[in-house]
């Protein structure tokens, strides 16, 4: 399960990550749409988010520091639900170009429930890894104390263990 | 130096040694791991980073240094007029007797659509000398390009290449090699060089263009546009107004497959 866990929660950051890297021009109508940032970051966050998800993509997916890439994942999606959260709030139409796309839509075409749902769904599997960081088939496995991937005292290597 | 002292300096030293061999023995193994694992690591998001900015920067700065296309895709009668009259372009022949309003922005890409699909039926009626079309090149996403201004710069030059009788192949022109949105549209200097490689020559142009001449018209010309209810449409959020919008008779026209034919009757 956390094994699943680990890889699906890689699976939605990369394909995430990569569809809005394809289409830089798009990412940066899609973080101006969402209309809290000031002018002058938009670029650097278009620019900055896909790498953030492509990052935590592939950490998820060697399985390296699983609980701290969790960690920092689960407050992405945090963040993520926020800016979603708020557009809805003030009634913005916009799609949140999550997996590329975004911008303004038509106001019947908005999905913020789904959008806020799914991104939930996300952050549930990260903090499932946050309690069971350890799973099959990952770097922190190869590099750990023990084969069994049950160890719940692990605490990753950024802490160090001695 | 008594025995005990001499023993109890040896059981240190024994610590210290079986210590220090502990301490070897974690680099061979466990140690090295990390070392290698925090290696490759570093290495792929130092690659990621510079790539994905890399990336990121040349895509977005596609037009950078661009010449943009001068060739014309409609031929135009050589006397159909153009010319400016105040922040719209008027475009026909003299005895034309129905008259299209056009409103667009050159960085949407739905008015890109607009162009290709009803160019071609827009210049037959033109050229037959039936239709007279009013451009109104709007700023309506002025603040999609990055850096933003680009509707509006080349709005401003549509209509001082107007002035220069050449409207139209620069129009054609910007809208064929459309810059995408989020991204950079083309600098003063560039709209500048294809007013030049499509013919104009006065140096009141690029003047025009340098110093916006046309900005603030344009600008009062979108606000009263915008909130015209008689060009309102319902895009999904209640009424609005939108590009392309095409008005006939003081009316919105919709733009079905055979919209032109109907203007004309």
């Amino acid at each position: 399960m956390g094994t699943l866990a680990r890889l699906g929660l890689a699976a939605v950051w990369l394909v995430s990550g990569a569809l809005k890297i394809s289409d830089p021009g798009q990412t940066y109508i899609a973080v101006q749409a969402f209309d809290v940032l000031p002018d002058g970051l938009v670029r650097p966050v278009a620019i900055g988010m896909p790498l953030v998800e492509l990052a935590l993509g592939l950490f998820l997916l060697a399985g390296f520091v699983t609980r701290w890439v969790s960690v920092l994942s689960v407050l992405m999606l945090a963040v993520l639900i926020a800016a979603i959260a708020q557009s809805w709030a003030r009634g913005l139409s916009i799609d949140c170009g999550c997996f590329g796309g975004g911008g303004q839509i038509a106001a019947d075409q908005t999905q913020y429930p789904q959008e806020i749902a799914r991104d939930l769904g996300f952050a549930l599997l990260g903090v499932w890894l946050i309690v069971r960081p350890r799973t099959w088939l990952s770097v922190d496995g190869w590099l750990g104390n023990s084969q069994a991937p049950a160890d719940d005292d692990y605490v990753g290597i950024a802490e160090g263990n001695e | 130096m008594g025995g005990a002292e001499r023993n109890a300096r040896k059981r240190k030293q024994q610590q210290t040694a079986s210590r220090s061999v502990a301490q070897a023995r974690g680099v061979a193994g466990g140690d090295k791991k990390k070392v290698v694992a925090i290696t490759v690591a570093v290495v792929v998001l130092a690659a990621l980073v510079i790539g994905g900015v890399l990336w990121t920067t040349s895509s977005k700065d596609s037009t950078e240094g661009k010449v943009i296309g001068a060739e014309s895709s409609a031929t135009v009668a050589p006397d159909v007029v153009q010319k400016r009259d105040g922040a719209v372009v008027v475009v026909g022949k003299p005895e034309a007797k129905k008259t299209v309003d056009i409103y667009a922005d050159f960085l949407c890409p739905i008015c890109k659509q607009f162009e290709e699909k009803f160019n071609g039926q827009i210049f037959e009626q033109v050229n037959n000398g039936t239709l007279q079309v009013r451009y109104h090149m709007l700023p309506m996403l002025n603040q999609r390009s990055d850096p933003p201004g680009y509707s509006l710069d080349s709005a401003n030059a549509s209509l001082a290449a107007a002035d220069a009788g050449k409207f139209l192949a620069f129009h054609d022109a910007l809208f064929k090699d459309q810059p995408e949105e989020g991204g950079r549209g083309f600098d003063k200097a560039q709209l500048i060089k294809l007013g030049q490689d499509v013919g104009i020559t006065d140096p009141a142009f690029a003047m025009a263009v340098n110093g916006g001449a046309y900005e603030q018209q344009i600008q009062d010309a979108y606000k009263k546009i915008s909130t015209d209810p008689a060009l309102q449409q319902d895009f999904g959020n209640g009424p609005g107004f939108g590009t392309p919008t095409v008005s006939a008779n003081g009316q919105v026209v919709k733009l079905e497959a055979d919209w032109v034919q109907k203007v004309v009757g």
